[in-house]
């Protein structure tokens, strides 16, 4: 009894989204006409005749692994630096943390301020040092770096959170031993810190994998509704909209979400087992 | 007027959507209040569009709350009419003949047959939005450049239009230019079309529903090569990299372009500038090409096939697509009014008092050539955008898209 009003909101919320949608994706539907049954031609569609899947899942990949391998080893050293008891860490702390409150949307748009090619404030920065102006998120080649540098400045902040934490509890007294052993901060860093908050950078790295495989609203404001500069940004949640919204194309774009969810299944039961058999390898040397 | 939001209980008001820059919507106003002095017993609530209102049409109307009249685009009304989100307004026409004589009389063909779709009706034209050039007469004067033709019956052509971009582009001693020859406030992709329509070749034949669209042909690429070339060989039109900071309209009204390419829904925007001289002038043709040719911009208002007040909306349409709503639009500068009175008429002349070419407006029409109808050109604005740019970057020439862009065009527009 007390569980019903909980699993009336995932019912209603959660399953009833979810059936509808593969429901949806075996027809095909503008929202207007009644939707006609064309079983799994959506998805024969998707991997067979659409050059643009490919570039999406190609540019997704990028953008997934140019978000996430970046921000662990950002938001590691951030972190690492930021567990010292240091006078006016508290201040350093709430900068760091601040993008986490501030909107996509809103970090998109002055970071388009940012990128513009002759008046932003990152070529006005370069031009001092005497690098011509890069033309951020109007050419193809670096308008997908440009996405993934924002990606990582609005990452990291949560990355960061996490592995505080749990660098937090890592015991002294293996700090201490280790001191005694003569062995330098770095080394204590590689050797005592990482090793020990694995579990916490492989939810990370879930987390952020999936988070980035289904960037939309980044990517939309700050490089625009079909993709970036000829598909550079062209990335599966672009692609989702642009048919679902743009096309009326709702049947297909049903498709594509599944075939976003089985991948992103296969690769978060893939993440997880490896840091499984990690973990359980590590166990046996220490016995 | 109410921004696209939650809607009071408002009930018994026709809503009526439409998108306008700020400028526009004033106008606008005008025409809704003369029909509501007119028709005091009907109320009209104003729906203004945000940036993309194709998609808030079909939003609305997905979930049943389809606005009564809705503002029509030549481009993409086909999607909602293929669709039945719009009444076919000859059922409305056949129960008022005495209007739809009047309609027929006083109606330009190219503009009334633009919402003609599988023998429906979907929306009666309201205004011509065309593309042609606004210049600044006091840049020429200052640099000695002979003024540009003042009617569609006197071409000018692609050389003689460069060499004006060029005697009026200016570089400071850093090289960074302070003054354009050549600004694009239209959709970059389309104007290039245009180029391309002017040598002598159009989008698509047939207009309405084709299967094909004229980007393989030599004669029509020429043109937007010749586009492209403006910005990255002769370097008279700023890239996309320069008009990130300053909007292209911007540019012209602060006296740092000499040419725009615009259509109507910018005069009042360039009417209001302190210090603007200004004068409009046809679109340049290409040496393929025989005749000066804008495109057959229009938009009209629609009725929606769901609305409960059918009637009423009726009276709406015919007010502002009738002779006395296009008068109101005529004096008011708000459009470019279709109907042959309203066009010809004193008010009209007197609101553009301003500009001595007033023929380009008035022989518009006539000299307007189509864009393609098609419901699907949603998906072929995705494809010319993603394939048209590289082009207009400078990074492949014109004749590519013979291969790629052609290719997938035809295959969008054949599909059953």
């Amino acid at each position: 009894m007390f569980v019903a009003p909980n699993l009336a909101a995932v019912a209603v919320f959660m399953l009833f989204p979810l059936g509808f949608s593969l429901y949806m994706s075996l027809q095909n539907w503008d929202l207007f006409r009644p939707a006609k049954f064309v079983g799994l031609a959506n998805y024969r569609g998707l991997f067979t005749g659409d050059p643009l899947f490919a570039i999406a899942l190609r540019n997704t990949v990028v953008y997934t692994v140019g978000t996430v391998v970046p921000t662990i080893l950002i938001s590691l050293a951030v972190a690492g630096v930021l567990n010292r008891e240091v006078r006016g860490i508290a201040i350093f702390r709430t900068i760091i943390f601040l993008p986490l409150a501030v909107s996509s949307v809103v970090m998109a748009v002055v970071w388009q301020f940012v990128f513009n090619t002759n008046n932003g404030l990152l070529n006005i920065m370069l031009s001092w040092i005497g690098i011509g102006p890069i033309p951020w998120l109007v050419d193809p080649k670096w308008a997908m770096l440009s996405l993934c540098t924002v990606s990582v400045w609005r990452s990291v902040p949560f990355a960061t959170v996490i592995l505080l934490a749990a660098m937090q509890g890592v015991p002294e007294n293996l700090y201490e031993a280790a001191k005694l052993d003569g062995a330098g901060e770095l080394r204590q860093f590689v050797s005592i810190t990482v090793p020990l908050i694995r579990g916490a950078v492989s939810f990370v790295m879930v987390i952020s994998t999936i988070h980035a495989f289904q960037a939309f609203d980044l990517v939309y404001v700050l490089t625009g509704r079909n993709g970036g500069p000829e598909t550079a940004t062209y990335v599966f949640g672009i692609m989702l909209f642009q048919h679902a919204f743009g096309f009326l194309e709702f049947g297909y774009a049903s498709a594509l979400a599944w075939v976003i969810f089985a991948i992103l299944l296969v690769l978060t039961v893939l993440q997880l087992r490896l840091g499984r058999r990690r973990a359980a390898q590590e166990e046996r040397s220490w016995a | 007027m109410w921004p696209t939001a939650c809607s009071s209980d408002d009930d018994d008001a026709l809503t009526f959507f439409f998108a306008a820059n700020p400028e526009e919507a004033d106008a606008r106003q005008r025409v809704v209040d003369a029909f509501q002095r007119r028709h005091p017993d009907i109320k009209v609530r104003t729906l203004l569009s945000g940036a993309d209102p194709l998609q808030h049409m079909s939003i609305y109307c997905a979930g049943g709350k389809c606005p009564d009249i809705l503002m029509a685009w030549d481009l993409t009304y086909a999607g909602l009419a293929d669709r039945g989100v719009l009444l076919d307004l000859n059922t409305m026409l056949a129960q008022d003949k005495a209007f739809a004589a009047q309609l027929k009389a006083e109606s330009i063909p190219s503009l009334y047959q633009t919402f003609t779709f599988n023998g429906g009706q979907y929306a009666l034209p309201e205004q011509w939005s065309g593309n042609f050039l606004f210049y600044n007469k006091k840049l020429f004067a200052d640099a000695g450049v002979r003024p540009p033709p003042g009617r569609w019956e006197q071409p000018w052509s692609f050389n003689e239009f460069l060499d004006t971009a060029k005697a009026l582009t200016k570089r400071g001693r850093s090289g960074r230019v302070s003054q354009w020859g050549y600004v694009d406030s239209w959709v970059a992709s389309y104007a290039a079309g245009l180029f391309g329509m002017n040598n002598g070749v159009p989008w698509s034949t047939p207009r309405t529903n084709p299967t094909h669209l004229n980007f393989d042909n030599e004669t029509f690429l020429e043109g937007v090569q010749f586009y492209a070339d403006l910005a990255h060989k002769h370097r008279v039109a700023p890239t996309s990299s320069d008009t990130q900071s300053m909007s292209t309209m911007d540019l012209f009204i602060s006296g740092r372009a000499a040419m725009a390419l615009g259509g109507h829904w910018r005069y009042q925007t360039v009417d209001r500038a302190n210090g603007l001289d200004f004068d409009i002038t046809v679109l340049p043709t290409g040496p393929k090409g025989h005749v000066a040719r804008s495109n057959i911009g229009t938009t009209g208002l629609a009725i929606a096939a769901s609305s409960r007040r059918k009637q009423q909306a009726w009276e709406f349409v015919k007010f502002a697509t009738g002779p006395v709503g296009q008068a109101v639009i005529a004096e008011s500068k708000l459009f470019v009014p279709v109907l042959r009175s309203a066009i010809t008429s004193a008010g009209f002349a007197e609101a553009h008092a301003r500009i001595d070419n007033l023929h380009v407006l008035t022989g518009g029409p006539a000299h307007s050539e189509g864009m393609p109808i098609t419901p699907e050109w949603t998906k072929i604005v995705a494809l010319m955008d993603r394939n048209i740019g590289p082009v207009l970057r400078g990074v492949r020439p014109a004749t590519s898209l013979a291969n790629g862009l052609s290719h997938a065009v035809d295959e969008v527009l054949r599909k059953p």
